[in-house]
């Protein structure tokens, strides 16, 4: 960029094209979504097969999300650090997520009054309502639909407080973090990577 | 005619760095770089400018054991642009 002396019209065109830059700017690699969405679909299922006496496991398979978590965390954290500029989108869906991560523990406390299936229907209402805001603030359609879906799946599951209500979660898992992950990996291939 | 335009954000480079800076919550040099399509000494020079004037922040840290610059825009940078933003507006109206 060379320096030279702008004209007022000048000026507003390089202002709307560098703000234009910075909020086009994206690097998600989606890893962090298929990690999520495969380990807490294995795990849905693993917990269906268990409660419906199908199969025995030494402790709730629901139990082997928290190193996934961990794994999880680091990814997250190395991808934070490849990033050249944060946005604010950025920080307001870190946000989002983080309070969502946070109502999903308090909400498992609800183990402590042995409160059943009903934990679970909460955790499908708290995934809707993320992934709709989610695709609110990014203007990425598929998570507002997504998240409507999660919230009938969330309906569909007060009707449902048996052990099949971890199917409903599993399928929440796909289309919640896997289906949105490959989208990301593939587009982030496509423009890191070519 | 210009002469109430703020002369440090009055100029190509400085004005893009501000508003790129402005749209996000921080960037590396190497954003800012590459988004203006700007050489790195040149850059270098009009971000301390802005770091003078006390418009930006700039973070010098070590990030996977080689330095690592960021920038961040300042709450009298925020003021400046927008003040800047304004005086340019009033001066297209004029001339329409």
């Amino acid at each position: 960029m060379e320096e030279k002396q702008l004209t007022g019209e000048e000026s507003f065109k390089l202002i709307n094209r560098m703000i234009h830059e910075a909020k086009g700017y994206f690097y998600e690699s989606g890893l962090g979504g298929i990690i999520y969405g495969i380990s807490i679909f294995i795990c849905c299922v693993l917990s269906w097969l268990v409660e419906s006496n199908t199969m025995s496991f030494p402790f709730h398979p629901l139990f082997l999300l928290t190193p996934v978590f961990f794994i999880q965390a680091w990814v997250q954290y190395r991808e934070e650090k490849k990033k050249k500029a944060k946005t604010f989108t950025d920080e307001v869906i870190d946000y989002v997520w983080t309070g969502y991560f946070l109502s999903v523990f308090a909400a498992l406390c609800g183990n402590f009054i042995n409160a059943g299936y009903i934990i679970i229907t909460i955790v499908l209402l708290l995934t809707a309502f993320a992934s709709f805001i989610t695709g609110m603030i990014t203007k990425f359609r598929y998570h507002i639909i997504c998240g409507l879906v999660c919230m009938l799946i969330a309906i569909v599951s007060f009707f449902v407080q048996s052990a099949s209500i971890y199917l409903l979660m599993a399928v929440t898992a796909l289309i919640v973090w896997l289906v949105p992950g490959l989208i990301l990996r593939a587009r982030f291939k496509k423009l890191y990577h070519n | 005619m210009f002469k109430d335009l703020d002369p440090i954000l009055h100029s190509q480079l400085r004005l893009a760095v501000m508003s790129l800076l402005i749209s996000v919550k921080q960037a590396e040099f190497t954003f800012l770089k590459e988004k203006t399509n700007s050489t790195a000494g040149n850059l270098s020079v009009q971000i301390q400018k802005l770091k003078e004037a006390g418009y930006i922040e700039v973070i010098k840290e070590f990030k996977d054991n080689y330095p690592n610059t960021t920038c961040k825009i300042t709450a009298k940078g925020i003021k400046a642009f927008e003040e800047y933003v304004k005086s340019l507006q009033q001066y297209l109206q004029v001339k329409k």
